[in-house]
């Protein structure tokens, strides 16, 4: 038995589906698999997979990612395909047809038309549909840029501008509107535009760097080499030195190019995905994956590389042994050994967060397993602001940051460290009210689309991850075969994929129900969920002495009045409650006058409460009331403590009305003091119109006079 | 100026003494009951009769009210003021009365005097009782009370003569402590300091006093603990008092005008300074055998390179140069603790130490004060830049044309017109605020037998010989008092002006009606 298990586990982490992981790919993946396909092609512009045979296109929707969704097609004429893109509106397909030819196809009539190029020294490199104001779409050519304009009444397509350009090769992502054009003997000169609704920015040329291996052996950069990477809003160029073993990066300003550092490298063959701003950095030979959360000066990864993992395979699968798992066919899923596939020769990689496996006619969408990815780090505070910053699961984020929280607290770890951790949450949930994105939803992004990416200002932080809709294709200039194609995360998708993973993952029931929303795309906790979701939990979880979470609670309102966020009372009442429990008036009557504890009427009367045991506490309770202008609670409890007659001034000061005089004959005559009720008498006779008339007038006014005659007796 | 003098025809006009009942009840063993006498060189028969006096009538009201007896008596030219510090250990101060030599007293505030005496020297030794049983001769407790009650005294010295709280002193009030006004944010950064502090070793709780200036931000200590910390902190530690080299008690002469000339290290007059600085012959507590510290020496505290206060009032620890940490009883717990005090520009901190959760003695203590330089210097920046910032001066709350008292008897907090300002007024004024004050001080003890759980309101408005106004108002636990010169002469513009000041100052606590 036990051998059979330990085989059974050894196949596991070989299969990867066991193993540890911060990255998975979940089966199944979305199969686009025709009969008589000639390839397939990925329009980032649209984020449509496509794939032609002799007389058709189907397109499968990449993004939002749904392995079953079903393909649409449409109709083609006959002849080559090295390149495919639909229109940004979709009306029309344009298709490379040779290195001279692009023929559009209009979708609705079937109308075609083609665009030539002169022979002599043109010939295109590939093109792309652009919603820049000057033009609709861009065709890059050895000679340089020709903008292109639509004209939808004659349905042609004209020259607008034309750049002159020498161009060895170029790349181009929707996602940051920018093209990047290579030339020289090394290919290592730049030029770069991007294109956005905006208008068309020129960015200044620049070189990349490249280590010499040799005295005269010069290295050329080749396209796969380069990478655009929208990250945060910010758009970067990543780029392989083969020979240092290094990626450089870049980023673009609108009147710069400043290189930001280099990581290091340890295959020979290096992809780029971003998921949710996540930086991945597949090293394919190597087969693992090393993640970089580009956001502050740090350049360092967020964990060790490990393996991109399979998610979603049967588990007899698993338990069959390496050797015969190979020829195992599974049915359903029609993958002969997961391994196998991982990282195979013909996978490309689509920006920024897929991955096609041209063979076998699959697309895969990568994921970032947070929960694996915070386990491996015992750095509360950077965990949480790695979470923090994901959008793409922004619940289960949140989930992750409250349970990360509530347990450095109930581990009670240093109050330093809790302090960090809060301090990180709080500044994460002001941001996102600042930005508007922890209530607003789906708004602010179909802005941010139109608006395109921004090359130029310097952004200030996580406020752009949402901006960074925008998506990118690494250009396809190779053959036939793949349109290297990229999904881009609208956040359309993405925001479908957490629904999807609040259904699967958050039924523990810890959720309360002020999340039902589960259109978070935001993993900021308010200050209202830190109080249920964290300390009235923790409250009840903890045992032993409070004033540690009291410290904690002084923590929190330190970094909330830094932050300027306003706290509930609720937070105010569960400290009250925890220093009556030490009965540490004296510092708690200190936090209520020195307003660390805000006054509202829910402290007010949580003071009152404890007044009970303590008076001065029930004094700054009553001064609260008073302070906060809660007239009718204040005479109450005045009548209550005794204090008739000052409560009857305050009443008549204040012009509470809604006190009932019986409320005070009543009180006056359990006192058995006839002046105190003679007082009250005299009271509401000379201040209250019409009390004479009233039957509690004479009633207490024989009472009074039994009271004086029994003591004349 | 402003002080009166107790002194007349060349003897200290003033005596003050601490018997217990329980002892010399003998003939012949009278002596034995006197634990200190001051002045020490009065003969013993002159003690006996004070102290014999003191004891008839204590027996005598105690047929009548066995729980509180004899409080005060009031003689032509003397009053007699009574404190049980101890059950059976009295106190008694006989102070002199002098129109001329503006000797006015209000009975409260001397009592004040005696009662801190006590909490003081049980802060520092535990309760007298406890010594008087470690040692039945008494000679251990005399040999700690005189030096004690003669540095104590020695703060109230001016010139030649000892200045206790009179008339000129109605608008302060002892045995309270003064607060700093902070905003929500400072009060929160020291809140989050003071966590930091208490948090020191694990299980056990550190307790913090924090001063700024010469004024409490922050306590954790019970109310009793906290005034007698304070009133020792401000008198003997604070930058001021360390600046001061021989301070007095700030409480007489705080932000005082230059006219009180603080009196040095060395007394001018030999005669006087003879009687402080030795024990006189006749002193029953001349006794050298017993190795008494004297915490309240002058001059004894500095701060040391790593910002923590330093004395060598404790000694040293055996075989090192180390001076040993001092050593405070806690009032509320009976704990002994350490005292720390750490020092940053008008910042004081106060960590009070359990006794019981250090082990290795001085080496610990040291070890838990680098752990609070680790731990919580940031925070104590922080705080000390917060609280400088929101600092309004030695006249911060000076509110112009009131001269006031504000008093939270429920937290033993009080505060007032600051005392140079106090200085301006008319002695007529004084003398009515201070005659007024000892009205209130009655009724309270009144209504404190009448009915222990209510506390009376009461208001009083009087309008002065020289067209001031005295105003007196009780609510609820707080007292205001106030004195406003040069105002209308109506009922309804004091009044007013009262009524302003409440709602401005004191969170309309006072306005009733």
């Amino acid at each position: 038995m036990s051998a059979k298990a330990s085989s059974s586990q050894l196949s596991v982490s070989s299969s990867g589906s066991g193993g540890l992981s911060h990255v998975y790919i979940q089966h199944p993946p979305l199969r686009c698999n025709v009969p008589g396909s000639r390839g397939l092609f990925y329009d980032d512009g649209n984020k449509l997979l496509f794939s032609p045979t002799s007389d058709q296109v189907f397109s499968w929707k990449a993004v939002p990612f749904d392995p079953h969704v079903s393909p649409t097609s449409d109709s083609i004429s006959e002849g080559p395909i090295l390149s495919i893109r639909y229109s940004l509106d979709a009306k029309i397909i344009a298709i490379q047809r040779s290195s001279l030819e692009i023929q559009f196809f209009h979708r609705e009539t079937g109308q075609n038309f083609c665009h030539k190029c002169k022979p002599e020294s043109d010939s295109i490199l590939g093109f792309f549909w652009t919603d820049c104001p000057q033009c609709d779409f861009v065709l890059v050519k050895t000679s340089g840029l020709d903008l292109l304009a639509y004209d939808a009444d004659s349905k042609s397509i004209h020259v607008v501008e034309t750049k002159k350009l020498n161009v060895s090769w170029y790349v181009y992502t929707h996602e940051s509107r920018l093209v990047l054009l290579a030339s020289g003997m090394q290919c290592k000169t730049f030029n770069g535009f991007q294109l956005s609704s905006a208008g068309i920015v020129r960015l200044p040329k620049f070189e990349m760097v490249m280590a010499k291996s040799e005295a005269n052996s010069k290295p050329v950069l080749a396209d796969e080499d380069v990478f655009i990477a929208t990250i945060y809003g910010r758009i970067y160029c990543l780029q392989i030195d083969r020979v240092a073993m290094l990626l450089h990066s870049y980023r673009f300003y609108r009147d710069a190019v400043v290189q930001q550092g280099s990581l290091p490298i340890y295959s020979n063959k290096v992809a780029v995905s971003v998921v949710d701003n996540v930086l991945l950095i597949h090293q394919v030979g190597a087969k693992v994956i090393i993640l970089y959360d580009i956001f502050a000066d740090s350049r360092s990864p967020i964990s060790a590389p490990l393996p991109l993992l399979f998610r979603g395979f049967a588990r007899s699968n698993s338990s069959s042994s390496r050797s015969t798992a190979k020829d195992i066919e599974i049915p359903e899923a029609n993958i002969s050994d997961p391994e196998a596939i991982i990282y195979g020769d013909d996978w490309t990689f689509l920006v920024p967060d897929l991955i096609c496996d041209v063979s076998n006619k699959f697309l895969w969408k990568i994921h970032l397993d947070l929960e694996a990815i915070s386990a491996s780090s015992s750095e509360a505070p950077s965990v949480l602001d790695f979470l923090q910053r994901r959008k793409l699961e922004a619940s289960k984020a949140k989930q992750l940051c409250l349970a990360i929280t509530r347990n450095v607290i109930l581990e009670r770890r240093p109050v330093s460290t809790v302090a960090k951790a809060i301090d990180v949450l709080l500044m994460s949930y002001s941001l996102s009210l600042k930005t508007g994105s922890y209530l607003k939803g789906t708004k602010t992004e179909k802005i941010s689309h139109s608006a395109g990416p921004q090359i130029s200002i310097p952004q200030s932080g996580a406020s752009h991850q949402s901006s960074a809709t925008v998506d990118n294709e690494s250009m396809n200039r190779s053959g036939n075969l793949s349109t290297s194609d990229s999904e881009d995360n609208a956040q359309f998708n993405s925001l479908k994929a957490i629904s999807i993973v609040n259904k699967e993952k958050l039924s523990g029931g810890a959720e309360s129900s002020s999340y039902e929303e589960s259109q978070l795309i935001s993993p900021s906790i308010s200050v209202d969920e830190m109080y249920s979701l964290l300390f009235a939990p923790v409250e009840e979880e903890m045992v032993g002495d409070p004033s540690y979470l009291v410290a904690i609670i002084v923590e929190f309102l330190r970094s909330a009045s830094s932050e300027k966020i306003k706290v509930q009372p609720n937070i105010y009442v569960l400290t009250i409650q925890l220093l009556a429990r030490n009965e540490r008036y004296a510092e708690l009557s200190m936090f209520i006058l020195n307003k660390i504890l805000e006054p509202s009427k829910e402290v007010a009367m949580q003071l009152l409460e404890l007044g009970r045991q303590n008076s001065q506490i029930r004094k700054l309770g009553l001064d609260m009331l008073r302070q906060l202008s809660l007239h009718h609670d204040y005479v109450l409890l005045l009548v209550q403590d005794g204090y008739y007659l000052e409560a009857l001034r305050y009443a008549r000061k204040h012009k509470v009305v809604t006190v009932r005089p019986s409320l005070f004959l009543e009180a006056a005559v359990s006192s058995h003091d006839s002046q105190l009720l003679a007082a009250v008498l005299r009271f509401f006779s000379d201040f209250t119109p019409g009390f004479k008339n009233t039957p509690d007038c004479r009633a207490y006014c024989q009472i009074l006079n039994e009271m004086n005659s029994a003591v004349a007796v | 100026m402003g002080m009166a003098t107790a002194n007349s025809g060349g003897s200290e006009g003033m005596e003050l003494c601490i018997f217990d009942l329980r002892r010399g009840q003998q003939e012949g063993q009278e002596l034995d009951k006197i634990l200190f006498f001051f002045p020490a060189d009065l003969p013993f028969s002159t003690q006996l009769s004070v102290i014999g006096l003191s004891e008839g009538l204590i027996t005598f009201t105690r047929i009548f009210s066995p729980e509180a007896a004899c409080e005060l008596i009031e003689a032509e030219r003397h009053s007699h003021v009574f404190y049980e510090a101890e059950p059976d250990i009295w106190m008694v101060m006989v102070v002199e009365k002098s129109k001329e030599a503006e000797a006015i007293w209000r009975i409260d505030a001397l009592r004040e005097v005696l009662k801190e005496i006590h909490s003081l020297f049980m802060m520092f030794y535990g309760p007298v009782r406890e010594m008087l049983e470690k040692d039945p001769s008494g000679g251990l407790t005399r040999a700690h009370l005189y030096p004690f009650i003669m540095d104590y005294l020695s703060d109230f010295l001016v010139g030649k003569k000892t200045q206790l709280p009179s008339f000129r002193d109605c608008l302060k009030e002892f045995g309270t402590v003064q607060m700093l006004t902070v905003g929500r944010e400072a009060a929160i950064e020291v809140q989050s300091l003071v966590r930091v502090l208490e948090s020191g070793a694990g299980a056990t709780h550190f307790y913090s006093l924090i001063l700024f200036q010469d004024l409490l931000v922050s306590t954790t200590l019970s109310p009793d603990d906290t005034i007698n910390l304070f009133a020792y902190a401000i008198q003997r530690l604070s930058p001021r008092a360390l600046s001061s080299g021989a301070s007095s008690w700030s409480y007489l002469r705080r932000g005082s005008t230059p006219s009180h000339v603080v009196v040095g290290p060395t007394f001018a007059t030999v005669s006087v300074s003879d009687q402080f600085h030795h024990l006189p012959a006749n002193s029953p507590s001349q006794d050298n055998s017993y190795h008494v510290k004297r915490p309240l020496q002058h001059n004894r505290w500095s701060k040391g390179k790593d910002g923590f206060l330093v004395t060598d009032i404790w000694g040293t620890e055996t075989g090192s140069l180390i001076p040993s940490t001092p050593t405070i009883w806690l009032q509320q717990t009976g704990e002994r603790m350490y005292l720390c005090a750490y020092q940053y520009k008008s910042l004081t901190l106060i960590l009070l130490v359990p006794l019981s959760s250090i082990l290795n003695g001085e080496q610990g203590v040291s070890l838990v004060k680098q752990q609070v330089l680790e731990n919580a210097s940031l925070k104590i920046l922080k705080v000390e830049e917060k609280l400088s910032k929101g600092w309004g001066g030695e006249n911060a709350y000076h509110v112009s044309g009131y001269r006031y008292l504000l008093i939270d008897d429920d937290r033993n907090v009080s505060r007032a017109s600051p005392p140079a300002k106090v200085t301006t007024l008319a002695k007529e004024s004084l003398l009515a605020m201070s005659k007024l004050r000892e009205e209130v001080d009655l009724e309270k003890s009144r209504s404190k037998w009448d009915n222990a759980d209510r506390d009376k309101d009461l208001e009083i408005c009087i309008r002065v010989k020289n067209n001031a106004w005295v105003i007196a108002r009780t609510t609820r636990g707080k007292e205001l008092y106030m004195v406003l010169e040069r105002a209308n002469e109506t009922l309804l513009y004091a009044s007013d002006a009262f009524e302003k000041f409440s709602d401005r100052y004191c969170g309309g606590a006072f306005s009733l009606d």
